[in-house]
Parts: C-alpha cells; structure tokens; sequence
C-alpha cells in the first residue's frame, strides 16, 4: 500500500530518531490490521480516495507524531509564574533606570546627536530587549528543570514554601472610596517622577523649557530673579529626588498599592521648605535689576511692586499649604483615633 | 462553530481524557494490541482517535503502568500490551477514586433533581 508507506515515512521524519523505527513498526502494524478490517467489510481493496479519506481522519503526519513526543512548553506551569513576576519587575526597572540615566547622561554629555527627546524614544526597544533576556533566561532554567530536576532545588521550594503570614495584607478601598493604586500606575509615577527631575535638571540652563517663547521677551526686560530663586530651585529638584526613591523603594518592597498617609504628610511638610526659604530671603527681594546702577530710577518702583507681589503671593500659598497639611495631619489622627476606638 | 460549542468541546475533552486512561487501563487487565484496544473500547461505546490512543499506550508504559511485548500474530508482527504490577495497584486506586466520584456527582444530580422538584 504505497499511501500508506509514504504516510508512515512522513510521520516517521518527525519523530524522535531512537524511538523512529520501534514506533513505525508499532504503528504499521496496528493500521494494516484495520486496513485488513475495512477491506474485509467492504470486500474489496480501499479506492485511493478511500484510503486518503481514512489517513485524512487519522491526522497530519506532524500532529500524529508530535503525539509521541513529551508535552513541551518554552516556559512550563511551575515556572512561568515566577517569570511573570521577574519579567514585570525587570521591564520597570529597566523602564527607570534608563530614565534615570538618558536624565543624567544627556544633559552632560553636549553632543549634537544626543538628544534628551530622541534618547526616551529608545525606551520601547529597551523594554523589548530585557523582556527578550528574562524570557531567554527562564527557557534555559526550564530545559535544565526538565532535564536535570535535581539541579534547581530552589525554584521547585519557592512553589512549596511559602510563607502564609508573609501575605499582603486585604487590599483595602481608599477612604474616598476609589481602588489602591495599580502596579501600572506605580511605575508610571515613578517612570514620570524620574523625567520630571530630568526636565528640571535641564531648566537653568535651558529656560525656554519653562518660559517656552516668553524668555525671549524676558530676555529683553531689565530684570532677573535673585540667587534665592536658585536655592529654592535645588529644594525642590531634592525633594523630587527624595520622593522618588522613598517611591522606588516602597516599589520593590511591594508596598506600592496605598502609600503610607504618613509619607504623604511628610512629603507635603517638605513641600513647604522652598516656601519658607524663599520667604526668609532678605528685603523680600526675589526680582531684581540687570543693571542697578543705571535702571535704578527707571524701574526702582516697579521692582518694589513686583518684590511686594511675589512675597504676598508666596505667602498666600505657604497658608494654603499649611492649612491642608494641618487639615490632612487631623483627618489623620481623627482615623488614627477612630481605629483604635474599634 | 459557535463559541459555546468550541467551550463544550474544551471541557468533553478535559472530561475524557482522565477517563480514556482509566479505560485502558482498565480494558489492558487483558492483553491487546493497539487495534484490538481501540476496538474493543469502540464496541464498548468509547470511541478514541488512534493518534490518541496509541502515543497514551506508550506514555502509560513508559510511566511503569503497562509492559508490553513484540510477538507475532496472524503473521504479523504486533506490541502486545498489559497492566503491569505496577499498573494493577494504581488501577485499584484509581478506580476507588472514580467510583467515589462517580457516588459524589451522583449524589449532587440527586440533590439538585430534589431541590427542583421541591420548587415545582
């Protein structure tokens, strides 16, 4: 039966070379006896679109023989929730660690080719680099788990000893009602945080990123901001520095779903530094002249209104910050009380 | 096909395949070869593909449950296969497991035909 031969050979090539000839033979066998059966029924041999019929329905010859090989998975049940998990963590550090550096490396090294815009860009690329990396890690850990068991007792304990009382606590609503935040919005925080600081960075000394087209306007007026501006300027770039690492930190602790009402206080105390800072500054002098000497008499009464102004203005804001720090510390201690009444 | 029909398709197929390996084991207490297996459970109503069937007799022999041996019968040359020892003693235990299983949802079936009956 010539059909039925080539259909042997061609399954014959996908299967595994020690076991080929046992498993053909087996196969050959157990057909040509229900050859023998349909024929004897029919009482006559099979017509060719018979018999392709007949091997039609016994399946593809790669699909039959891929039913003698072991079930294979590039990543199996056991570990491939523990490549979610690194594979999650990997792509969000790599996310801000390139951040971190195209913010720091860009701005120093002054090459024309080096853009800041044009090195984020790049962002998708690395992402899918380490996503291919921690994927080629955990298919190597897999075949080694299937072919040498024994070799990576620690991944087949991780499954088995686990800690119960190491369990997050129930994820709880917001007092408003709203969900915790979600890993995406963690690392979108801190993704964004790490940019910011970069733009930051880059402000002094390129104001158009502030001011956009009116620094050139600025440039042509006789003042400039007093060196205060500039003490405050680096408060807050540390301040932005110091909530991104308490953020990073609580982000690879886990502790990312509801951020501590306490950190979020201190983080709004801090925020008054600059505030207080800039209104210690002596003579409440925030603008002042490019050329004293000569515009004094021109522009002197100007420049006290406009001092005047940014001091009243600086003052109205520290009180509206410190009320809502006051306000947000007793809803705190109410719910701290409240609790503990319970 | 629709998607509740390839959902049904999923789950018969989940269904059977713990129960196509009881049957064999249980249909191999006496000796067959593949053909004569498929046969056999065919006329007892349990029809199985033969490119399921006989990748699962290997499996089961390679996992112990089954011995097997090359003889030739009606000039042919044919893989004879048969519970081993190893195989008789999980079979027992699978059977247990299945029969309580069987009781299980029988008993489920029964409540659930009571509770509807109560409600008419």
């Amino acid at each position: 039966m010539e059909l039925l031969d080539r259909y042997l050979q061609a399954v014959k090539k996908y299967l595994p070379l020690a076991r080929q000839e046992d498993i053909i033979a087996e196969l050959r066998a157990n057909m040509e006896a229900q050859l023998e059966d349909k024929e004897a029924e029919l009482g006559r041999p099979l017509l060719q679109g018979e018999t392709e019929d007949w091997l039609r329905k016994m399946g593809s010859p790669m699909v039959v023989a891929a039913r003698y090989q072991p079930q294979r998975y590039l990543i199996g049940p056991t570990l491939f929730p523990v490549y979610w998990w690194v594979l999650r963590m990997a792509m969000a550090w790599a996310a801000i660690a390139f951040v971190v550096a195209a913010g720091i490396v860009v701005p120093l090294v002054q090459h024309e080719k080096l853009s800041l815009l044009g090195t984020l860009l790049q962002i998708p690329w690395v992402l899918f680099m380490t996503a291919a990396w921690v994927t080629a890690v955990f298919v190597a850990l897999e075949l080694i788990a299937a072919r040498y068991p024994e070799k990576l007792p620690p991944l087949a304990g991780r499954a088995g000893g686990w800690n119960p009382g190491a369990l997050p606590p129930v994820e709880r609503r917001t007092a408003d009602g709203h969900k915790p935040r979600s890993y995406a919005q963690a690392v979108a925080e801190i993704v964004f945080g790490f940019l910011v600081v970069g733009w930051l960075l880059l402000v002094p000394q390129n104001p158009y990123l502030l001011l956009g087209p009116a620094e050139a306007v600025l440039q042509q007026m006789p003042y400039r901001l007093a060196g205060v501006w500039m003490v405050a300027y680096w408060w807050v770039i540390w301040l932005n520095v110091f909530q991104l690492g308490w953020k990073s930190v609580d982000f690879w602790r886990g502790a990312w779903q509801e951020p501590a009402r306490a950190q979020h206080l201190l983080f709004k105390a801090f925020g008054l530094v600059p505030l207080v800072v800039m209104l210690q500054v002596r003579d409440q002098l925030y603008v002042t002249l490019k050329n004293p000497a000569e515009q004094f008499a021109q522009y002197g009464q100007t420049l006290a209104t406009i001092n005047n102004s940014v001091h009243l203005g600086l003052m109205v804001v520290t009180a509206i910050a410190t009320i809502q720090l006051v306000w947000d510390a007793g809803q705190w201690a109410y719910a701290a009380y409240a609790q503990r009444a319970v | 096909m629709t998607v509740a029909e390839n959902l049904f398709e999923n789950l018969k197929l989940e269904l059977r395949r713990g129960c196509l390996t009881l049957a064999a084991l249980v249909a191999l207490r006496s000796e067959h070869y593949g053909y004569t297996l498929r046969k056999d459970l065919a006329e007892r109503g349990l029809e199985i593909e033969e490119s399921t069937l006989y990748p699962l007799l290997r499996r089961l022999e390679t996992q112990g449950l089954l011995v097997s041996e090359w003889r030739e019968e009606e000039k042919r040359n044919k893989r004879f296969y048969r519970l081993s020892p190893d195989g008789e003693q999980t079979l027992a235990q699978l059977l247990a497991e299945w029969q309580r299983i069987n009781a299980s949802i029988n008993g489920i079936l029964g409540d659930g035909i009571l509770d509807r009956s109560e409600r008419e």
